[in-house]
């Protein structure tokens, strides 16, 4: 499955880029992340539990982030094993700042594979499309505190 | 014959009131004390590595009883077997759980063996393989190119197997041509039979004296019973095979599973029954496919349409393993490319290749419907090509009624067939000449309405021993009881045919016996002498034809023995009634149960001649002299919506030809099942492998089946030709639906897309690939 | 096709239900005619500790009008609806929805309650309920809420509703006279889902200008909306093909159409511009 697509945040490319490398902000945003835990440079052990109404699954994961060019790209590599199947994706992430504003665009490759590629194919660009979705809504509101954090301390 | 009292009649099906009422037993419903069940650990990978497989956690769980992998059988149990025999045919090991790596989702790895079927499946899960994924060859293209990954390296390269033939001057042919040469890429797809009752098997060993019974939803129990003797190394006469009800099979059922030699091996090694119930899941996964081909047609014309010669290439996609049966599909359907047609110049090659997926083999029709679907488009895009109708293309190139029997350049020899009348008389139901006027008015209004024609032929009753695997022939017993009631021991073991009421009718007219007094036995090699099986539309030509031979035996001995007994020299007698009756002389007559008490007790006065055996019962072993060859015209008419590309039935006419019938509501069943698959394949089926050999179409939620709302009313009509190649004079229809459907529904939905300048496409005609057929044309318009 | 071990409850009441889901809080699944839970579950892919069957709750499937209103009771089955003479009268919408989803066996064990919680991106009644602008009347351990049609579904298979809570009544406001309204769908040819799925109703004055019209879609994304540029293109204006045509185009503004097997986003798209201008073309033929 090709997934693709960019959010703009309103935040410099700076503190966007240091966010998205940063694996505590990393493990607040990406959607039932549960535990993300070094395992070398740039890469980590992640457990992932995905639920979307009844289903419910957890994922042994792996994340790397390779080919980094600092405030520009890199490349994110994910793999998961579970129950419900396993998943391998690879993708680009950019970025293109302007001023107070960065567009991250991302384009990638997931590969999914077991139980939940057989009978689940329907429903499974809806639920990638959801799952990023949020990860960068979590991430615009991180980016925000950043930019602001300053400021606001009630959060 | 006697007086056909049942035969030719719309004779309810037996059979139909214990399924209806749920009183069948099926593989599911056997209960054995101490029975286990068995859960299957299968691949999730379509190529991977099997670097280590950790099973405690499943041995732990309270209720497993044994956890067993494919280390612990490799040297135990032999390969599943493939009865193929092609020259250089590459046979790669088969094994009943994966050695070492794994070759397509769903392939066995290990399993369970537990108290509970839940238990066995919660134990699956707990068992952990570590797999290294290896790039998986799903396009079969792609496989057969130097430097494609090899999946089997034993084998070399992904090509099972290659075989070219030709007949005529096909070089001749195509230098001849008046037109220029038409060149058409065909695919047929690939398609998941899905019988209702999935796969099942339940397994017991006597250890006192060495007996497996093994009970499996099967259509062949007494090869079944011969080849899981040679995966598990008993002596054959120690296997005993029972198929009980079967619910629906297709040409699934047509093989020998790798759970077929586990449950045997469960059993032994256990010693205790055990049991494994295929879940729907697992029966998109791991029971085989049908069709799958990409096909390449070349064909060379003279203006008015006539066929000179023609080019085909096969490639077909046999998946990871071979089946039973795997590598003889693709060769029927160049043996059955001519069709109806008698164009004498043919070529074809053909590729068997290796990919990442499930085996393809038998499925309804298997090979033939790929054939007629290649050579009925040829028609219509040589129709096209010249501008003629497709209807005088086709009977410009028809084989001529008086050339039977007819040996077509592919080398087979077709028995007997009028198609020129069979197909007038569907032109004539269907209303062509009118049908193309509306088309006209239609399109005017803006309206696509489709007219769709297929002629075929196929080729039935499976068939000379010479031509099969494994023997070719059928075998029936029958036996009087010493009440007069009479069974019938059938090797042709049913799955939804219903061969309990057809030999029934049969017998009935042959003995003049009541239709109820006879039961007929079949699928337990314990009590039914060696058979063949039901497949490739031979039950009734074939086993019934056997069933026919052993009658005549038996009314021989009725005869001899009624003539002691009346005390006369004649031995003509009319069997009618339950009663044996002196031709001419009805004060000589007595019933059949008179007459079987005098052969059972054997004490009667006068005493049995002295060369007479006591007993009244016969067997014949039936081998056809040939294939017999049904066929058939097929005309759909549809109307597709432009704006949205859905396609909906106007009508759809149907003339069959089938040989004699023997029952006309069984033949009507098997002609309304067949069309209702091969619409499914020309609009709706297809199982989808992703590029890394996933199968996304896994359940009924995606892969589509025609339902009741899919399917048009049927206008079925018939020609009877009988076949001269048995004595009943059937051929054969079990298939035939599927074969004429199919093409027939194509060529409509194209035939309506004419004037968007579309010459084909490919199936299953999805609205949106029409509606992309359309818009893309429109420029052009 | 075999579920992982649960324990099963089925309460004989509301205050039942609502404390056994407290109990159990993100563990417990509710059960009403199961067909979107049983498959998950069969599949494995779905293992809830704990199912609470409502479908032995008394009172909760009734077809009932009063001051014009209609309210549905969240066990009610699709046949039910489909079959009502009560709806074919006051509210065909519902009617001919119900009789669009699945096949017989599905309709007579299904739910409409159930089939809108679990809110299925392709499922019928979404986009029926939100053309009607119903209210979904929920109850918890605090009492109960009502949410309004157009707030109920948030995500994919993700509603309003909270873990704690149940759907107990779907309320339809009462329908103008000169109303027409229609379901129109193409049928996933193996689920039965739908690709795209568009219930519109209009409502004119008397000089055929559209008052009212609402237009729920279902099947595009990933979850059903209202196709709200449309309707602000049509209220006012005086009905006639040209008019619905152009609107209809407006009928994915502002939506990410999804692709899958069965349909690509542009094709589904498409289908969501005719469908929707055939679906108003039929409700406004129907306003009498």
């Amino acid at each position: 499955m090709k997934i693709e697509g960019s959010h703009l945040f309103k935040s410099p490319g700076e503190k966007v880029w240091n966010c998205l490398i940063d694996p505590q902000v990393l493990a607040r945003c990406i959607p039932g992340c549960e535990k993300l835990e070094l395992a070398g440079e740039d890469s980590y052990n992640a457990v992932l539990k995905i639920g979307i109404g009844a289903l419910k699954g957890t994922f042994i994961s792996h994340i790397r982030l390779q080919d980094k060019q600092p405030l520009s790209q890199y490349k994110l590599v994910v793999e998961g094993e579970g129950g419900l199947g396993f998943l391998k994706g690879e993708g680009l992430i950019r970025l293109a700042a302007s001023g107070a504003e960065t567009n991250v665009s991302y384009s990638g490759e997931v590969q999914i594979g077991g139980l939940i590629a057989s009978v689940g194919q329907r429903m499974l660009q809806g639920f990638a499309k959801q799952t990023i979705s949020r990860f960068f809504s979590s991430l615009a509101r991180e980016t925000e505190v950043a930019s602001e954090s300053a400021l606001t301390s009630n959060n | 014959m006697a007086v056909a009292k049942y035969v030719c009649t719309r004779t309810k099906r037996k059979e139909d009131r214990r399924l209806i009422t749920g009183l069948s037993t099926y593989v599911d419903d056997l209960k054995l004390p101490g029975l286990l069940h068995v859960a299957i650990i299968r691949s999730i990978h379509a190529y991977a590595k099997i670097k280590s497989i950790d099973i405690s956690s499943a041995q732990k769980l309270p209720g497993v009883v044994a956890v067993v992998t494919g280390e612990e059988i490799k040297d135990k149990l032999g390969s599943v077997p493939c009865a193929a025999q092609i020259p250089d045919l590459k046979v790669p090991r088969h094994p009943v759980l994966a050695i070492g790596k794994v070759r397509y989702v769903g392939e066995a790895i290990a399993a369970v063996v537990a108290g509970d079927r839940y238990v066995a499946q919660d134990a699956a899960d707990l068992v952990e393989v570590n797999y290294e994924p290896l790039a998986a060859v799903v396009d079969p293209l792609k496989a057969l190119e130097p430097g494609s990954t090899v999946i089997h390296e034993e084998c070399k390269d992904n090509i099972a197997f290659v075989t070219k033939t030709a007949a005529g001057d096909v070089a001749k042919a195509f230098r001849e041509a008046e037109a220029p040469i038409i060149k058409q890429r065909m695919i047929n797809q690939r398609l998941i039979p899905m019988a209702m009752e999935t796969r099942g098997v339940v397994a017991q060993y006597q250890p006192g004296d060495k007996m497996l019974t093994l009970w499996s939803s099967s259509q062949i129990p007494h090869l079944l019973r011969t080849l899981v003797a040679g995966i598990v190394g008993l002596p054959e006469n120690h296997v005993r095979v029972i198929v009980p009800e079967v619910g629906g099979g297709f040409g699934s059922k047509l093989n020998v599973y790798r759970e077929e030699g586990l449950l045997a091996y469960l059993a032994m090694k256990l010693g205790r029954p055990v049991k494994w119930i295929e879940g729907r899941r697992e029966n998109f996964l791991a029971t085989i496919h049908g069709r799958d081909q990409i096909d390449d047609v070349e064909i060379a014309v003279k203006k008015d349409g006539t066929v000179l010669g023609l080019k085909l290439k096969v490639v077909a996609d046999l998946g990871a393993y071979h089946q039973l049966l795997t590598p003889l599909i693709p060769g029927l359907t160049g043996a059955m490319i001519v069709g109806c047609y008698r164009f004498p110049n043919v070529s074809i090659e053909t590729y068997g290749v290796f990919t990442n997926k499930m085996a393809t083999d038998a499925y309804r029709g298997a090979g033939r419907p790929e054939a007629t679907y290649l050579i009925e488009r040829v028609m219509d895009l040589v129709a096209a090509e010249l501008k003629l109708d497709p209807v005088a293309v086709r009977q410009n190139n028809f084989v001529p009624m008086n050339a039977f029997p007819y040996t077509t350049p592919t080398g087979l020899t077709y028995d007997s067939a009028n198609y020129q009348n069979c197909f007038q008389k569907a032109l004539e139901m269907a209303n062509y000449k009118g049908l193309r006027e509306e088309q006209k008015k239609l399109r005017q209004q803006g309206k696509y309405m489709g007219i769709g024609i297929s002629t075929y032929v196929e080729i039935c009753a499976m068939g000379p021993s010479s031509g099969m695997p494994a023997g070719g022939w059928e075998s029936a017993t029958v036996r009087i009881e010493p009440t007069g009631k009479v069974t019938i021991y059938t090797g042709s073991s049913p799955h939804g045919q219903g061969q309990e009421t057809t030999f029934s009718q049969i017998a009935a007219d042959e003995l003049g016996v009541p239709f109820d007094d006879i039961i007929v036995q079949h699928g337990d090699t314990s009590t039914v002498q060696y058979g063949i099986g039901t497949f490739g539309s031979r039950a009734t030509a074939v086993g019934g034809t056997a069933v026919y031979m052993a009658l005549q035996q038996l009314k021989e001995k009725v005869g001899k023995l009624a003539a002691h007994l009346l005390k006369t020299d004649s031995s003509a007698f009319v069997l009618e009634g339950g009663r044996v009756t002196l031709k001419g002389d009805s004060s000589k007559s007595m019933s059949f149960f008179d007459l079987a008490q005098a052969a059972y007790h054997a004490k009667s006065l006068p005493p049995l001649p002295p060369k007479m055996e006591p007993g009244l019962s016969a067997t014949a072993f039936f081998e056809p002299s040939n294939y017999t060859f049904p066929f058939g015209a097929h005309i759909a008419v549809v109307e597709v919506d432009p704006e949205t590309g859905e396609i909906n039935f106007k009508r759809y006419v149907g003339v069959d030809d089938c040989g004699r019938i023997i029952n006309p509501l069984t033949v009507h069943g098997q002609i309304h099942g067949g069309i209702a698959q091969g619409l499914g394949q020309a609009l709706l089926e297809e199982a989808v492998y992703d590029e890394n050999g996933q199968l996304i179409t896994g359940t009924l939620m995606d892969y589509a089946i025609p339902k009741s709302v899919d399917i048009p009313w049927f206008e079925l009509d018939k020609t009877e030709t009988p076949s001269p190649v048995n004595p009943l004079g059937v051929k054969g229809v079990g298939e035939a639906g599927t074969i004429g459907s199919t093409p027939a529904i194509v060529n409509a939905v194209v035939d309506a897309l004419a004037p968007f300048g579309v010459r084909h496409l490919d199936m299953p005609l999805k609205s949106e690939r029409v509606w992309q057929a359309i818009k893309n044309a429109k420029p052009r318009a | 096709m075999i579920p992982s071990n649960f324990e099963y409850f089925a309460p004989k009441s509301v205050p039942e239900a609502l404390s056994l889901l407290n109990k159990y809080q993100e563990d417990v699944k509710v059960l009403a005619g199961g067909h979107s839970l049983l498959p998950q579950m069969k599949l494995r892919l779905a293992a809830p500790k704990y199912v609470v069957d409502i479908g032995r709750i008394p009172g909760l499937a009734y077809i009932k009008e009063a001051d014009g209103k209609i309210s549905i009771g969240a066990l009610t089955t699709h046949y039910a609806l489909e079959s009502s003479a009560l709806l074919k009268q006051k509210c065909p919408l519902l009617s001919e929805t119900a009789a669009a989803i699945g096949d017989v066996q599905v309709r007579n064990r299904g739910t409409i309650g159930g089939s809108l919680v679990h809110a299925d991106p392709a499922a019928d009644w979404p986009a029926a309920v939100l053309a009607l602008n119903a209210e979904l009347k929920v109850i918890g351990k605090s009492g109960e809420r009502t949410i309004k049609a157009e707030d109920f579904f948030v995500e994919m298979m993700t509603t309003a509703i909270q873990p704690t809570e149940l759907l107990t009544e779907i309320r339809i406001p009462q329908l103008p006279a000169r109303t027409g309204s229609t379901y129109l769908k193409m049928h996933q040819k193996a689920s039965g889902f739908a690709i795209v799925g568009v219930a519109a109703r209009v409502t004119l004055d008397a000089n055929q200008v559209c008052q009212e019209v609402s237009i729920g879609i279902t099947g595009v994304t990933s979850k059903a909306y209202r196709a709200k540029s449309v309707e602000a293109e049509l209220r006012g204006k005086k009905l006639d093909s040209a008019a619905i045509k152009q609107a209809a185009q407006k009928a994915t503004d502002g939506i990410e159409a999804l692709a899958d097997l069965h349909a690509s986003s542009e094709y589904r798209s498409h289908l969501s511009r005719v469908y929707t201008r055939r679906a108003l073309e039929a409700a406004l033929s129907r306003v009498k």
